[in-house]
């Protein structure tokens, strides 16, 4: 975390410092500071309703600051040129099922080559192996011919993944990428964040399952009330109090013999 | 069977059904004209005279040139013209059933082209009424348009309403103007609410050529911009394309071409609805498949309606834009039943 005051902190990929956001005229994140270096997995945690989808979108550029900002590789993002922004900063969201059910798994995330190719430019060889590159890693490669309506949600959530992957980006946000899926597509999904983040992409991920949250990440943030009330190591964070106060429940760390993570239970507290 | 293969059939048999339609349409009606005297006269305009073939005679080539042949150009411009605009707010509005005439495009066409000729502008200057319907169509679009996101990302529901809103604030506003018009313009302006293409001529069609010739050539040139806005906003944002420029930009051709159609055609309703619905299945939702293949389709619908309404009765012309409703509705009762029926 970087203290106010000081400059941007050139190790982080991404990073905000001092952000707020609003949304119409509630300010829903309040002086944020947060960052993430190349190849590190960082995950955002928190209540509903605490900023979390919020924060994410005003990383991605997609919402403007109240104040503060947001610096990529150590300039404002609001400097950049949009595509070059787009190329460098990928965001992948629940998928809302409205989108169009007759494109294919392989036209669906060709689209993620946007940034780099505008309205007008045909699909190149660099294009085609982003997009191949992005079938294969999300093991969807079999899929590609198959309308978007046809296949189940998760396959769904793995092809909006996989538009994200296509763009080739050098910092990954994602929203709740695990919320419709099985436990099978979850930890498929985040074994493919794992293989991401080892060719040195920035991944920060909004996780609901704080169990999963400890077994992926290596920091975690924890976000209550637009603010970030505590962030470090997994098990400093989702077994400390700021957790439990955050959450409203009461939270209990149990080591497991050939675990490397506790296994942790939650009851409400009264 | 594979989507490329479906898609190439699909523009194999629209690339054969529209110079039959075509053909059809300038044979039949009250003087039927032999095709292959068609041939001839259009291959020797083409400076390729064909040898033994039967001519039209003198009545029949004024017929074919100066009466059918611009009337089948326009309805096949038009109807074209519709199904591209159609297929494009379906994008804009990730709704298979957005349509120009259910968002009050249409309507607020009719208006500009009634108020026109209300005030004895479109008598003046020839532009004046494709210009009114413009600006009326634009309007109506804008106003749905805000009115529907004010309270954030609208529901089906939520635009549809609005586009009804909007559509009977638009109709009433023409039924007062046509209160207000002097009896000998009311049949003109009637003329813009059934929708037809009687008298239709050589001017029109150039008219309708160059300004739904150039926004369906932008649409289809913009394309890509509208696939990825079909995605959302968050992932078109995401993805570096400046949202609402956009959508503002596609709107406004989308006006221009269902203003110009309304303007040379009167109201002709659904069209963009059951073309673009009809053939997705067929070549696929991306805009570079869609929108040739909209364009094609709607233009064999409209060359076949004016046919249809020309010929059904013996008595009178049938207004087109009735013909179109008569299929389209029943159309969109049964396509929004089955679309309600997924959701």
């Amino acid at each position: 975390m970087t203290q106010p005051g000081t400059g941007p902190d050139v190790s982080f990929r991404i990073e905000a410092r001092g952000l707020s956001v609003a949304r119409g005229s509630r300010r829903v994140v309040h002086e944020v500071g947060l960052g993430v270096r190349p190849g590190e997995a960082v995950a955002l945690v928190g209540p509903n309703a605490a900023g979390k989808s919020t924060l994410v979108r005003a990383l991605a550029g997609l919402l403007p600051a109240a104040s503060g900002g947001v610096w990529l590789e150590g300039r404002p993002l609001r400097e950049w040129n949009r595509d070059a922004a787009a190329r460098a900063v990928a965001l992948v969201t629940t998928d809302d099922h409205e989108g169009p059910g007759l494109l294919t798994v392989e036209d669906r995330v060709a689209l993620g080559r946007y940034p780099h190719r505008g309205p007008f430019r045909p699909l190149g060889t660099d294009d085609r192996h982003a997009v191949g590159r992005a079938l294969v890693l999300t093991g969807i490669a079999e899929l590609a011919g198959r309308r978007l309506g046809t296949l189940s949600a998760g396959e769904r959530q793995l092809a909006t993944l996989a538009r994200g992957l296509a763009q080739e980006p050098r910092v990954l946000l994602l929203d709740e990428p695990a919320a419709h899926l099985d436990v099978g597509h979850q930890l498929r999904l985040f074994r493919i964040l794992d293989l991401v983040r080892a060719e040195g992409v920035a991944v920060l991920a909004v996780v609901h399952d704080l169990q999963r949250a400890a077994a992926w990440a290596e920091r975690v943030v924890l976000l209550a009330r637009g603010r970030v009330a505590c962030s470090g190591a997994a098990g400093d964070v989702i077994g400390g109090p700021e957790a439990a106060r955050a959450f409203e429940v009461a939270i209990r760390a149990h080591a497991v013999p050939g675990l490397a993570h506790p296994l942790y239970t939650f009851e409400e507290t009264s | 069977m594979t989507d490329p293969t479906r898609r190439w059939r699909t523009f194999a048999a629209l690339a054969l059904l529209l110079p039959a339609a075509g053909m059809a349409a300038a044979a039949l009606g009250s003087v039927s004209l032999p095709a292959v005297s068609i041939l001839a006269s259009l291959s020797g305009a083409a400076g390729l005279p064909l040898a033994g073939l039967p001519g039209l005679g003198e009545a029949g080539e004024a017929i074919f040139w100066v009466v059918r042949l611009p009337r089948v150009i326009l309805a096949a411009i038009v109807g074209g013209g519709l199904a591209v605009v159609g297929a494009s707010l379906q994008s804009v509005f990730r709704n298979p059933m957005a349509d120009a005439g259910l968002l009050g495009v249409g309507p607020g066409a009719a208006l500009g082209a009634v108020l026109s000729v209300r005030l004895g502008w479109s008598a003046d200057l020839f532009l004046a009424l494709p210009l009114a319907a413009f600006a009326g169509a634009l309007g109506a679009a804008l106003l749905v348009y805000a009115l529907s996101h004010a309270g954030g990302r609208p529901s089906l529901h939520g635009l549809l309403l609005t586009g009804l809103a909007v559509s009977a604030l638009a109709g009433a506003g023409t039924s007062v103007l046509l209160v207000a018009t002097e009896e000998f313009r009311v049949k003109t302006v009637l003329f813009w609410l059934a929708g037809g293409l009687e008298g239709r001529s050589w001017p029109h069609v150039r008219l309708a050529l160059a300004f739904i010739g150039a926004g369906v050539a932008a649409l289809v040139l913009f394309s890509r911009p509208l696939d990825v806005l079909s995605l959302g906003e968050d992932e078109a944002a995401a993805l570096g394309l400046p949202v609402h420029p956009a959508r503002l930009g596609i709107l406004a051709l989308a006006a221009l071409v269902a203003g110009t159609a309304t303007a040379v055609a009167g109201s002709v309703p659904f069209v963009g609805l059951v073309a673009p619905h009809a053939l997705r299945p067929l070549v696929g939702p991306l805009g570079r498949h869609l929108l040739p293949a909209a364009f094609l389709g709607g233009a064999v619908l409209v060359v076949l309606a004016d046919l249809a309404a020309r010929t059904v009765s013996p008595h009178l012309d049938l207004p087109l834009g009735s013909l179109t409703a008569f299929v389209g509705a029943p159309y969109f009762l049964v396509a929004l039943r089955l679309h309600e029926g997924r959701t």
